[in-house]
């Protein structure tokens, strides 16, 4: 069964159904919210409302559409919501505990290594755009075409903006691990 | 090659993006430039991290917290479809109501209309006719206009003062006794009124017409005034008084008394 037809059920009001959907993109959506908040509990939350949007506004899913898509549209607008009505964007002392948290669970985690953990500290110095590109592209292994859809623009342009991000995180990364 | 480009080009190399000429171009590249090499190794290295970076595993309160909302929201969609048919319900039974209501109102304003348009042509044609007989009352020339004038307020329910002062008027000072007479006709037509009945009274002691000083007699027995009888004494006894008229008062007072 496609993602587009579950949610076609969804949307006819088989609610049931959604629970699907949940175990095939609450990982993603979870990792794609942790990685742009970089606040475990928080990516939970919106992660939790992710879904909830997803059933509430069921009918305004759009027949044909790509399922995934719509999904990593609801999770952006989730995330930039979150943002815009608590404006605690991640700039002040409260969300450092938070941030060290996060990276805590990188930390501790034995099976990751330093490289990669260098890097990850690395990615919290892109800016925000930067940062969703290379974790849709990159950590998400998403197409081009894929992002473009998301982000409602060209394939060259995400591409272009893909180079450049990468080339920033190289930038970080080599000055970091030359420290 | 231009430093942007070859950038570009290498992670497009890396990603194993290119056709086949880009891609000997990339490694002729390579090969000759050490610094190309270098940023090739350095774009390879964080892009291999990124791409096979380990995922952070979301705890079972997510699960159970999903399975949670949808229970609510499954609840909820099913009352909703219940729930929606009563709204609709009674948005139904308001509309109608409010029709009902609408239709009623219209119907009782445009009926109070046609009422209210009704009296104004009543009242409208009552002017016409009061106009129409004061000016035949005051047709000076004419007995025969005068009359019909009469005749008009002898058709009339009711009165106002106006009117009973023209047909007391005609009763006491018209030249001609037909036209006498026929007003004090109608002002009898009006005597149950308090005002009318004491201008009849009135007019008993001034009246010199014997024609209408009998049927004012009359009129007084008929309307059992008892109030009359000192004056009906009067004419009695009164030298000028003409005998028919005195043998009626006679009679008046011996009925009324």
């Amino acid at each position: 069964m496609t993602d587009e037809s579950i949610m076609e059920a969804v949307k006819d009001g088989n609610l049931q159904q959604a629970t699907l959907l949940f175990e095939r993109y609450h990982k993603r959506i979870f990792n794609f919210l942790a990685q742009m908040t970089r606040d475990r509990e928080l990516a939970e939350d919106l992660t939790q409302n992710v879904f909830l949007r997803i059933i509430k506004y069921r009918q305004s899913y759009r027949e044909g559409s790509r399922f995934m898509s719509w999904i990593y549209q609801v999770a952006r607008n989730v995330f930039s919501d979150h943002y815009q009505s608590s404006k605690n964007k991640i700039t002040g002392f409260i969300e450092v505990e938070k941030v060290s948290d996060y990276m805590a669970d990188y930390n501790e985690a034995e099976d990751i290594d330093e490289k990669e953990k260098l890097l990850h500290q690395c990615m919290a110095k892109l800016t925000e755009e930067q940062r969703e590109l290379l974790v849709l592209t990159r950590f998400q292994h998403m197409k081009y075409e894929e992002v473009a859809a998301i982000m409602d623009t060209t394939v060259a342009n995400i591409k272009v903006k893909v180079h450049r991000s990468i080339l920033k995180l190289k930038e970080y990364y080599f000055e970091l691990e030359r420290i | 090659m231009e430093r942007e480009k070859l950038e570009s080009l290498i992670i497009d190399y890396i990603d194993n993006r290119l056709n086949s000429t880009d891609r000997r171009r990339v490694e002729q590249e390579l090969v000759d430039n050490a610094e190309a090499y270098r940023l090739y190794e350095e774009l390879k290295e964080v892009i291999e991290i990124m791409d096979g970076a380990s995922r952070l595993e979301p705890s079972e309160k997510l699960k159970y917290n999903f399975e949670a909302m949808l229970g609510e929201e499954v609840k909820a969609s099913k009352k909703a479809k219940t729930i929606i048919f009563q709204p609709m319900f009674y948005r139904a039974a308001a509309a109608v109501a409010l029709l009902v209501l609408g239709c009623g109102i219209g119907f009782w304003i445009s009926e109070k209309n046609e009422q209210q348009q009704r009296l104004l042509a009543i009242e409208n044609e009552m002017k016409a006719t009061k106009l129409m007989m004061m000016s035949m009352l005051d047709n000076s020339t004419s007995a025969s206009q005068r009359m019909q004038g009469v005749n008009v307020a002898l058709n009339m329910n009711k009165a106002d003062d106006e009117i009973v002062r023209a047909l007391v008027k005609a009763m006491n000072e018209d030249p001609n006794s037909n036209v006498r007479l026929a007003a004090l006709d109608a002002l009898s037509n009006f005597s149950d009124d308090a005002k009318v009945r004491s201008v009849l009274i009135q007019s008993l002691e001034t009246q010199k017409d014997p024609l209408v000083q009998i049927a004012l007699i009359q009129l007084m027995v008929k309307m059992k005034e008892k109030a009359v009888i000192k004056d009906l004494q009067k004419m009695v006894n009164d030298t000028e008084t003409m005998q028919v008229v005195k043998d009626e008062a006679y009679s008046g007072i011996m009925k009324l008394s």
